[in-house]
């Protein structure tokens, strides 16, 4: 009780009354709170900052991957050169494609008759093109016989000189394209024979040594089939775990052993999952190496933590008078969890899982224990196929020497960029359409 | 134990001496003997020296006290007395907190519910719940009804699990406002309607008994009339146990009150003794208002 005496006493002897302290206080206190907002939105700006440098730097670089430099050839479907056996499909498979393109060459240049100006001439043609014409010779052999207009890739180099990579004004000695071969660009582009056409081959191919028949597929399968089992292995064990955790296990020292142990996990530097990937299920368990089938165990390992300790929290944020409704009802432990509470914590699991998966598609040092950083042309179709994943494959060709794939790294930067948004987006769908349905 | 003390308040003396002079039995306010009968003509559950510990806190000391059929019994007390923890005891919705012990007897028609083959499904449809907040299931109206003949499987088909969810609502005083809207969340509901949704959702299971934990506190005083109301009418078909802070509210809903204090049940006898004319003292000063 304070006696009112005293505080009045207080007043007179101040002369000030509470309004006036408190306005004088008032400047400096707007003061802090400004500066706090000034702060927090200095922040965020250099947030944006930097993501709006990083996306112009890598879409900058990376643009001019979705197309490429081609040439157009009249090219002769010669029966004889391709087939002089008669032996069929499989002769056809083995003929020498590139001898075509090499006549049609010749054809269109004449005057070139020395052996070094023709080496040169050839090479302007990705040495690859010749693997496009078998396939079209394969899926239609009525092309047997005929002449027709075919683009093909041009060569890397040429791709990058049309792309504007390369100094026309360089010295011819530092240059990777010579002087003829510039006189025979500006009279192909004169006849409308050289364009630049959407690079459909990027979405196609695998990987090849060559960047103009580089593409993504493999990589983009084998992130995929990776991140499927990824997720069919995680997901439930995770949530199992979580319930089993939060709902059933006793509590106990060894209950608390395993949690703080899980704990631990979530923070364990993600290449020691690959080395005991290495060391338990390709050296002791014998599975095959390079495979989805590993790498989504051991991605699996890695996201697990993850998944359980969001689910947990989630679990946890599930407010107790569900549980009390549901058990005052006479619902068994199993199912008050499976009608009530595992349906409401799920949009906080999926969240989390998410936020795994997210991870593991961009993972890569794991992987690279197990083997998934091999050169792999073929795209993989079944879990057991040697296969690389996005990351790799942009470690891989950020290694590689060609200018080319300077630009085709930043594409698949951009195309990994561009599943990351597009999966959370998803996971942000569905989190609210199965919100909505409670 | 430290309520025990030589010295007697002056007040408390003027009282002693004012039931000596009205010829009625001398309580000291010490004791914590239970005041009343607390046996019943037509018992239902039947409570023997019941303890209650939370850990090492004993919650609820050497309680006994039987509960009629078809009667309204309200319990009353201070906060923190052990109302709500002996009302959780008799559908052993204490078994959720891992701390809590429970000696003694309870038994519902002759049946020991905390003996080692009671199972607390069969215990829970049988003994209801409604708790302190309205506490819908995050589904449809008639989802949260339907739910516990689902589990419990009381419908053999649709139609016969519509009649129970109709009748449910309809004994619920809710059906009327809610029957075109059955399909939209329950927890759209206002708190009111929301409660009497929960009341239905207890019903429809066909329980014996119905527990509620100050079912009116989160409500305005429209929607707690109806909530009465609504246990005028429960009462027909159940033994209804109800905790409440409001002692008009046990006044005016029940026939028996059971007066609580620091985990004793201190008097129990019908509502219209305890409101007029309460025995013990600490009775006497709850409701009159002299603490709680």
């Amino acid at each position: 009780m304070n006696n009112p005496a005293t505080s009045a006493d207080l007043r007179a002897d101040n002369k000030a009354s509470t309004f006036d302290i408190v306005q004088k206080s008032l400047a400096k206190r707007r003061s802090a709170e400004r500066r706090f907002k000034a702060y927090g939105l200095t922040g965020i700006m250099l947030g944006l900052m930097f993501l709006l440098v990083l996306f112009t730097s890598i879409i900058g670089k990376g643009y001019t991957a979705f197309v490429q430099t081609q040439v157009k050839l009249d090219i002769y479907f010669d029966a004889e050169w391709l087939d002089p056996e008669h032996g069929g499909d499989d002769s056809l498979a083995k003929a020498d494609y590139n001898g075509l393109i090499k006549k049609s060459l010749s054809t269109a240049f004449p005057e070139v008759t020395e052996r070094r100006d023709k080496r040169d001439l050839y090479a302007m043609v990705s040495s690859g093109a010749g693997f496009l014409l078998r396939e079209m010779v394969v899926t239609d052999k009525s092309l047997l016989g005929k002449t027709v207009p075919v683009w093909l890739p041009a060569d890397d180099d040429i791709d990058m000189l049309m792309k504007g990579h390369i100094d026309r004004e360089q010295d011819q000695a530092n240059r990777r394209v010579n002087d003829k071969q510039l006189a025979w660009i500006d009279r192909l582009s004169q006849e409308a024979r050289i364009e630049k056409h959407f690079n459909a081959l990027f979405f196609t191919a695998g990987d090849s040594r060559e960047p103009e028949m580089a593409g993504i597929r493999g990589a983009l399968m084998g992130s995929l089939l990776t991140l499927i089992g990824t997720f069919l292995l995680s997901f439930p064990i995770g949530v199992a775990t979580a319930v089993y955790l939060e709902e059933f296990a006793p509590i106990n020292k060894f209950t608390d052993f395993i949690e703080v142990n899980i704990n631990n996990l979530a923070a364990v530097p993600s290449i020691v999952f690959g080395l005991l990937g290495l060391a338990m299920f390709i050296n002791f368990f014998g599975l095959p190496r390079s495979t989805p089938i590993i790498g989504c165990l051991v991605l699996t390992l890695m996201t697990l933590p993850t998944i359980i300790i969001a689910g947990r929290a989630s679990l946890k944020s599930v407010p107790p008078s569900i549980r009390e409704a549901a058990l005052g009802m006479g619902a068994s432990k199993l199912q008050t969890i499976t009608h009530h509470v595992l349906p409401l914590a799920m949009p906080g699991m999926m969240t989390g899982s998410i936020i795994g998966m997210a991870r593991a598609l961009g993972e890569t040092a794991p992987l690279l224990m197990i083997g998934m950083v091999a050169f792999i042309v073929d795209v993989p179709t079944s879990f057991t196929q040697p296969s690389t994943v996005l990351p790799v494959q942009i470690y891989l060709w950020a290694d590689s020497p060609e200018r080319a794939f300077v630009e085709r790294t930043s594409a698949a930067i951009m195309v990994l960029l561009f599943f990351l948004i597009s999966m959370n987006g998803l996971a942000v769908y569905l989190r609210r359409r199965y919100e909505r349905r409670w | 134990m430290s309520y025990i003390r030589e010295s007697v308040p002056s007040h408390s003396m003027k009282r002693q001496t004012l039931s000596n002079v009205l010829g009625m039995k001398k309580i000291d306010r010490e004791s914590r003997e239970t005041v009343g009968a607390i046996t019943s003509s037509d018992t239902r559950i039947s409570c023997r020296n019941v303890n209650v510990f939370y850990g090492e806190k004993q919650a609820i000391n050497d309680l006994s006290l039987d509960i009629g059929n078809n009667e309204v019994i309200s319990f009353i007390g201070p906060s923190g007395c052990g109302k709500s923890t002996f009302l959780r005891t008799l559908n052993r919705m204490n078994d959720t907190i891992p701390s809590c012990k429970v000696e003694g007897e309870i038994k519902i028609d002759d049946k020991d519910i905390y003996h080692r083959d009671m199972d607390v499904v069969p215990l829970r449809a049988q003994v209801g719940m409604v708790f302190q907040k309205p506490n819908p299931f995050p589904k449809s109206i008639y989802d949260n009804v339907a739910y516990g003949p689902r589990i419990h499987g009381l419908a053999v088909n649709k139609t016969e699990l519509d009649e129970i969810v109709q009748n449910s609502l309809i004994k619920a005083g809710l059906w009327e406002e809610v029957k075109d809207r059955l399909d939209e969340p329950g927890t759209g509901l206002s708190g009111g309607q929301q409660q009497r949704l929960c009341i239905a959702r207890t019903i429809a299971v066909n329980p014996e008994v119905i527990l509620m934990d100050e079912p009116c506190s989160a409500l305005d005083p429209i929607a707690t009339a109806k909530i009465e109301q609504l246990i005028a009418e429960l009462k027909e078909r159940f033994t209804i146990v109800i905790v409440t802070h409001s002692m008009q509210q046990a006044a005016r809903v029940s026939q028996r009150t059971a007066y609580f204090h620091m985990g004793h049940l201190i008097e129990v006898g019908d509502t219209n003794q305890i409101f007029t004319n309460p025995v013990h003292p600490l009775t006497e000063d709850y409701i009159t208002g002299r603490f709680g």
